[in-house]
């Protein structure tokens, strides 16, 4: 009974530390797009092209987030040939917040030319 | 040329010369403005072909990046590009100092070109090409901008002495009209003015009575003064410009001889005469010493009140010459000795008197003191160096 107790208890705080490490990013973002089959990269790229700085591009990504169209979408219309258009998120203004800085940070340009 | 001539025309050439200099400025800072805007059009077109490779390389990356990280570089320029809110994405160039506002433009050695992106490639709005600045340009245009100022300041410099004429030429006219005037007169006063003073020297006065004794000395007088102003006027007009007799003389001697001819004009103002007069020996014209010596006298007696004094004082190196007068303003001492100054309308004369003292100083390096206090007298002090001292 012990030994099964110790074991629970290290499964919990196991599961704790990796909830801990993976970020609403991660959570929100990351796992949708994985299971769709669509690049955070190529999206980002795509971003980039059409917002250039990182205020812009956040603004402008956070407004699409909200307001799903394809009018306001980076992806081009070849995309919307193959998926839908998402629905609009969930996340309140803070979280989304946090999960467009990751997103920047993660694959962000600046810093990563030589 | 006069004092007051010198004053005009240097106050209208200091503002001529710095208006000409300020115009000459502008024209070539414009000159210059416009030869670095025609070399920049004509980098621009070189520059904006080797902005649109670097565009096609940067698509490139944009497309293959992260598996491609490298910075696209060319020999022939540096590059840098920033985002829309002009923060650097990544930089090769040597000046980093960047201006957004304008296409191209010269910094510190270097030529920016920026282009506006289309499509943000790897979220570059702004891509600038930076070529280095060989300068050869500047140097030509400093040549010709130096050549072309040197060119207009010579005519401007000519145009401006025609005009300085031109502006002084109703002054001049003025002063030319007067010497004329007493030129022509000195000449017809020579005649009457010798015959009064033989006769009046050839009178007897033993043989006439006290009235008429006075009245021939009162003809005297007139005669004197008149031949003073007369020596004054032929120096002026006619004698100026004559070479110096130069010899050495004992100006004791010559001061004591020019007093007796005041004499009878001391004696008519019942002035009192004080001297100190020590042998001292001068190498210069006689007559020209006469002329200033002269001069000095007939300023004191004639600025001077009834029955006050005259003091002579004759040292190696310094003459003294001071009266009891009413003194000179102190508003009217700094023009005192420029010819046709009357600080004093209430005496006879030119006013060439002190400009003689100061012509003959000048001539023969002789400096000139003047101290007055209205209500007290004046001095003036002729001095010079001493080559027994």
């Amino acid at each position: 009974m012990r030994r099964i107790v110790f074991l629970l208890l290290v499964f919990i705080g196991f599961g704790m530390i990796l909830s801990a490490k993976t970020t609403i990013f991660d959570r929100n973002c990351v796992s949708c797009h994985r299971r769709k089959g669509v690049s955070l990269r190529r999206t980002f790229m795509n971003a980039l092209l059409i917002y250039s700085g990182e205020k812009n591009m956040k603004a402008g990504l956070k407004y699409f987030l909200r307001h799903p169209s394809k009018e306001t979408s980076v992806m081009g219309e070849e995309y919307f040939r193959t998926h839908r258009l998402k629905a609009p998120t969930t996340l309140t203004d803070s979280e989304l917040d946090a999960a467009l800085d990751t997103y920047w940070q993660r694959y962000k340009v600046i810093g990563n030319l030589r | 040329m006069l004092r007051s001539e010198r004053s005009t025309l240097r106050r209208f050439l200091a503002l001529y010369a710095f208006l000409t200099l300020a115009l000459v400025l502008l024209v070539s800072v414009f000159y210059y403005r416009s030869e670095e805007r025609i070399m920049l059009l004509r980098r621009k077109a070189q520059v904006a072909d080797y902005a649109a490779d670097q565009i096609k390389r940067l698509r490139r990356l944009h497309e293959h990046f992260p598996r491609e990280r490298t910075y696209p570089r060319d020999p022939r320029f540096r590059s840098a590009i920033y985002d829309l809110e002009h923060v650097q994405i990544f930089s090769t160039m040597r000046n980093n100092v960047v201006d957004f506002r304008r296409d191209i433009y010269r910094h510190d050695g270097v030529i920016h070109f920026v282009k506006l992106l289309d499509s943000y490639y790897l979220g570059a709005k702004y891509l600038f090409i930076e070529i280095p600045d060989d300068r050869t340009w500047f140097w030509t245009t400093l040549g010709k901008t130096a050549l072309g100022a040197g060119v207009a300041l010579f005519f401007l410099a000519l145009a401006g002495l025609y005009l300085a004429r031109l502006f002084l030429s109703p002054m001049r006219r003025s002063i030319e009209l007067l010497d004329r005037f007493i030129k022509d007169t000195t000449h017809e006063l020579n005649t009457p003015l010798m015959t009064i003073l033989a006769n009046v020297e050839g009178l007897d006065p033993s043989a006439l009575d006290a009235r008429q004794r006075k009245k021939l000395e009162r003809i005297d007088l007139a005669a004197r003064t008149v031949s003073t102003l007369y020596d004054d006027l032929k120096y002026v007009t006619l004698e100026s410009e004559r070479p110096a007799r130069d010899t050495e003389f004992n100006l004791k001697e010559l001061i004591e001889k020019r007093i007796l001819f005041f004499e009878t004009m001391f004696r008519a103002k019942n002035l009192e005469l004080h001297t100190d007069l020590r042998p001292v020996v001068i190498h210069a014209d006689r007559r020209l010493i006469a002329r200033l010596v002269d001069n000095l006298l007939s300023n004191a007696v004639k600025y001077n009140r009834r029955g006050g004094s005259i003091e002579i004082t004759l040292r190696p190196g310094e003459l003294s010459i001071r009266d009891s007068g009413r003194g000179i303003p102190p508003e009217a001492l700094r023009e005192i000795f420029d010819r046709y100054a009357r600080f004093d309308e209430s005496e006879g004369g030119f006013g060439l008197g002190l400009d003689i003292v100061r012509r003959i100083a000048q001539r023969y390096g002789l400096k000139l003191s003047l101290d007055s206090e209205p209500g007290k007298g004046t001095e003036v002090r002729v001095m010079w160096k001493d080559v027994e001292s």
